[in-house]
């Protein structure tokens, strides 16, 4: 009975959707910390793009809050750092508060490109799917790292791909969209990296439509490292056996 | 024997610094009584060694009694570890909780 009702909340809510694709809302979460450099630019390019900026100060040091706030955006700050995956899940939170049908994740360090807000956004306004995922490696124009390409994403892709049984392209993309309904579906703990694959495995459990579309990446650094990977896995490890 | 006494010195200098604290409220009852049984075990191991020796042995093992014992030791020293790393991986999570409703407020 629970089953089936679930069932048919999604697909009239999938229906609606699809039926009132131009009134949705949709929020842009940037989960920022020490990006004083980017963030007015960031929030620049993607305001046009979206009904709501919604900018997470993840307890910067520098004048990342500051100049988020004179932006006339919505601006959250975390009184001390808590890593990404907290920042993003207060950003959906507050999100989620205001309403919001569909939820855009994105970077505050500029490597992501505005435009490719409305491709990922696409299949949820058009009912096609409740997350999308961005994928640096369906496009040819993303200027990936070779170590990053050929030993770090392999395996990435490789443990995604046993622990959830989805196979993606790109499992620690950042760039990502959410509908509402998914939202509340995908309770993530992981308050730093380990967020992008505990999303990934709360998806394949709620059973979510997924999709992924191409995003193009202009690396400034090199972002995650082998380490990191290391540390992902002990996250993951750590939160299984507390929950 | 010699080195039998001074553990035991040792033991009951913990156990008088326990009834210390727990006197001066500074420890809870569970935790008293949790370190209380940990040094009386402590205590009746080292009086009992030589039967502890000849139980190992009789385990099948070749080592002596205290040597068992103090494996005994690193893996329970090894578990305390373990506990006291999910106990802060829960604090962590509240601590994030506690972040987000004072940013929500401060938006307010």
């Amino acid at each position: 009975m629970k089953c089936a009702l679930i069932f048919l909340y999604r697909y009239l809510s999938i229906g609606i959707l699809d039926c009132m694709s131009q009134d949705l809302k949709t929020f842009c979460i940037i989960p920022a910390y020490n990006e004083e450099k980017t963030i007015v630019e960031v929030i620049n390019s993607v305001k046009p793009l979206v009904d709501q900026v919604v900018v997470v100060d993840d307890g910067s040091g520098d004048k990342t809050f500051e100049l988020a706030k004179a932006q006339d955006v919505a601006v959250l700050h975390h009184i001390i750092n808590r890593g990404q995956g907290a920042a993003l899940k207060t950003g959906t939170e507050y999100a989620l508060k205001h309403s919001a049908d569909i939820i855009v994740h994105f970077d505050a360090d500029g490597q992501f490109l505005a435009n490719d807000i409305k491709s990922v956004v696409k299949p949820i306004k058009k009912g096609e799917a409740e997350v999308v995922f961005g994928s640096r490696f369906l496009s040819k124009e993303s200027n990936v790292p070779f170590s990053k390409k050929y030993l770090i994403m392999p395996l990435a892709k490789l443990i995604n791909k046993i622990f959830s049984g989805i196979k993606l392209t790109d499992p620690q993309s950042g760039f990502r969209a959410i509908s509402a309904y998914a939202a509340r579906q995908i309770n993530w703990q992981q308050d730093r990296m380990a967020h992008c694959s505990e999303i990934l495995f709360a998806v394949s459990r709620a059973d979510l439509k997924i999709k992924e579309v191409p995003i193009t990446v202009i690396y400034h650094n090199f972002g995650q490292k082998f380490a990191d990977g290391f540390r992902i896995l002990k996250d993951l490890f750590m939160a299984r056996l507390i929950n | 024997m010699f080195q039998q006494t001074i553990a035991l010195i040792i033991i009951a200098f913990f156990l008088a610094r326990l009834f210390w604290q727990k006197q001066k409220k500074q420890i809870g009852a569970g935790e008293f009584i949790f370190w209380l049984v940990f040094w009386l075990l402590a205590a009746i191991a080292m009086i009992c060694l030589k039967w502890i020796d000849k139980l190992v042995a009789g385990l099948g093992f070749s080592a002596m009694g205290i040597e068992v014992l103090l494996y005994i030791a690193v893996a329970i020293l090894f578990y305390f570890i373990f506990r006291l790393r999910l106990r802060l991986e829960k604090i962590e999570k509240d601590i994030t909780k506690i972040v987000r409703e004072i940013s929500f407020n401060i938006k307010k």
